[in-house]
């Protein structure tokens, strides 16, 4: 009996490896075919003869130099941005008493009920009355605050004593150089995860850098993975050879530091 | 550094009064503890002299100075925490080292005087470990090697020893002694454990209900109990309190008869029934029965059944095991009347007051 609850805990898991893998073993799959072998039907897992140079044409298609280079400062600056305005706030719910502190932090958390896609037209307003479309600052500007990086940095600022705060009070250090000397080294793990949650965020983001950007020069790496979707139909092989390259940063990002993801999400008690 | 405190109140909602109208004063360069039952204000008045809460009314004094208005770094105390509230990503040194380096001093002086505190409380061989890694005595003492690094004005000490288990409370107590001796610091020491304070204490301060019950040396605190709140609070075995009409038989003629007729409640010492013949200063002799006999290692108590009251003794270990009736001797040294308000009006140092 306990066997059989063994063979049938294992399949699933590996169902649900199998069903995580695949897309990412179609793409690779995909990305080495010929223009033909992306359509055919039944459909061919692993193509007859590997066509590396999917690679190459792919990278030619359109300045994915410029790009990279967009995505990068695009995803350095909300992330720190954002993890710099989300640790002040945090702080402030966790451990400062001031007048409005629980209704302001419910106030906030009514915030996050509101879908993403609602906030696209009125941020898009706001920014162009701003003339920052087609800048980094429309790229950038609206995601330097997340409340549920201020949520989740709460819970974990949370679980630090009050005394420890008051110690270092008595020991000389202003609220200031509690944060950062103590309170933020202590909550490294929790901290770590939701830095990775937002770059991941920041570089997979579609959207909105579609939205504001039209100038090729300010278009993002998903952004441009559109080139390959022309009013003739996709190439696929291309399309698939350029998102390898596009996730690649992130996949090794991931695989360093899946132990603090997985540790900062289960201690917010929040799914991401 | 003499800490004072006149008139001191404070409340929380402005209704409630936590503490009220304290008076004290703790001599520089004594230990004083704070005891008293939970919810009876010690924390609450160790908060105030540290500066973690302001008092409502009131003025606190370190020596001349008026510090009522003062938060916790100016008035530079040090304080040690029930949890330690040790920094876990940092080094037992660093530490030790943190209030050195918030006071802005070079690297070079900061390690130094680590090194001294951390031979001080013995973690010397310690100094590279992280917190988590060390036990619970060991947290302790780095803890009090962090709170007297910055040369505290005064340290405070929040019920420091009761995450320990009992064999390394008795170690720490006697090594918060002599830390104490060793450097002078004036300490204030929270604890709700009475044989603690006993043994560490110059003065002790029994705090219960917002008030101050009693504030004097363990001597006198056992010796001479203010109120009946006191007398039952220190002492182990507690003390036999009984209603003192049950006794008034036996006290008329011994006790003056005014003193008599005002007393609610007799207290009587476990050590204040013995037996006739090793009696030092009888007051009078009660006729009762054994009950029960017990031992507890060298320690051994009788239970008494006196006009149906039941009386603890801890003098009654020569007594054969069988014995059934006896005389036994009230002595007057651990004998108490109190009033109707449970003030003392009878026994202790009658020129006390």
């Amino acid at each position: 009996m306990k066997k059989v609850a063994s063979v049938l805990r294992y399949l699933i898991l590996t169902l649900g490896a199998i069903i995580m893998i695949l897309p990412f073993f179609w793409m690779l799959s995909t990305s080495l075919k010929t223009q033909p072998e992306t359509i055919q039907l039944p459909p061919v897992w692993i193509p007859k003869s590997l066509q590396w140079g999917n690679y190459v044409e792919a990278f030619k298609a359109a300045p994915f130099g410029r790009y990279f280079v967009n995505s990068v400062i695009v995803t350095v600056v909300t992330t720190i941005g954002q993890l710099f305005t989300s640790i002040l706030a945090a702080f402030a719910f966790s451990k400062l008493r001031f007048w409005g502190r629980n209704l302001l932090f419910m106030i906030f958390l009514g915030t996050m009920m509101i879908p993403g896609e609602m906030l696209i037209i009125p941020n898009f307003v706001t920014l162009s009355n701003m003339h920052l479309v087609n800048t980094y600052g429309a790229l950038i500007l609206p995601w330097l605050a997340s409340f549920f990086t201020v949520f989740t940095l709460r819970q974990t600022f949370n679980s630090v004593s009050d005394q420890t705060y008051y110690a270092a009070k008595i020991d000389g250090a202003s609220d200031w150089k509690f944060l950062w000397h103590i309170l933020v080294p202590m909550s490294k793990s929790t901290i770590t995860a939701v830095t990775v949650l937002q770059v991941i965020g920041s570089w997979n983001s579609f959207m909105w850098p579609l939205i504001v950007t039209n100038d090729e020069n300010m278009r993002t790496l998903p952004v441009g993975l559109q080139a390959f979707t022309t009013d003739a139909g996709t190439n696929f092989a291309l399309l698939m050879a350029a998102s390898t390259f596009v996730i690649i940063p992130m996949v090794v990002v991931y695989i360093f530091l899946q132990k603090y993801i997985i540790a900062g999400i289960s201690n917010s008690g929040l799914k991401g | 550094m003499q800490v004072t405190f006149k008139d001191v109140t404070l409340s929380y909602d402005g209704k409630r009064e936590i503490l009220k109208h304290l008076n004290f004063v703790i001599q520089e360069g004594t230990l004083v503890c704070l005891l008293g039952p939970s919810g009876g204000g010690k924390s609450t008045t160790l908060n105030l002299i540290s500066g973690l809460l302001a008092p409502t009314a009131g003025h606190i004094f370190f020596g001349d100075k008026d510090v009522t208005k003062e938060d916790a770094l100016a008035r530079k105390v040090g304080m040690v925490f029930q949890n330690y509230a040790l920094y876990p990503h940092l080094s037992v040194q660093k530490n030790i080292e943190f209030p050195l380096k918030m006071a802005g001093l070079s690297r070079g002086d900061r390690a130094k005087k680590a090194k001294e505190l951390a031979a001080l409380v013995h973690v010397d061989d310690q100094l590279d470990k992280k917190p988590g890694e060390l036990s619970g005595g060991q947290q302790q003492r780095v803890a009090i090697a962090r709170a007297l690094a910055k040369e505290p004005s005064i340290l405070l000490l929040d019920e420091p020893l009761s995450n320990l288990d009992a064999r390394l409370r008795i170690e720490m107590r006697e090594e918060i002694r002599r830390i104490q001796r060793e450097t002078g610091v004036t300490t204030v020491f929270v604890t709700h454990d009475q044989d603690e304070a006993m043994h560490i204490s110059d003065k002790i301060m029994v705090l219960h209900d917002g008030h101050i019950q009693q504030y004097s040396t363990p001597t006198t605190l056992y010796a001479d109990p203010e109120n009946l709140f006191v007398a039952q609070f220190i002492g182990e075995p507690v003390i036999n309190s009984v209603p003192a009409s049950a006794l008034s038989h036996d006290l008329a003629g011994v006790v003056p008869a005014d003193i008599l007729s005002q007393a609610q409640t007799a207290g009587i010492r476990p050590e204040a029934l013995t037996l006739p013949q090793r009696a030092l200063n009888p007051l009078t002799t009660l006729h009762g029965k054994v009950v029960e006999f017990d031992q507890f290692g060298r320690e051994s108590t009788a239970k008494l059944d006196y006009n149906n009251l039941q009386l603890i003794s801890t003098e009654m270990g020569q007594l054969s095991h069988d014995t059934k009736e006896l005389d036994f001797t009230l002595e007057k040294k651990g004998f108490f009347l109190f009033d109707a308000n449970g003030k003392r009006i009878f026994g202790g140092d009658d020129h006390a007051e």
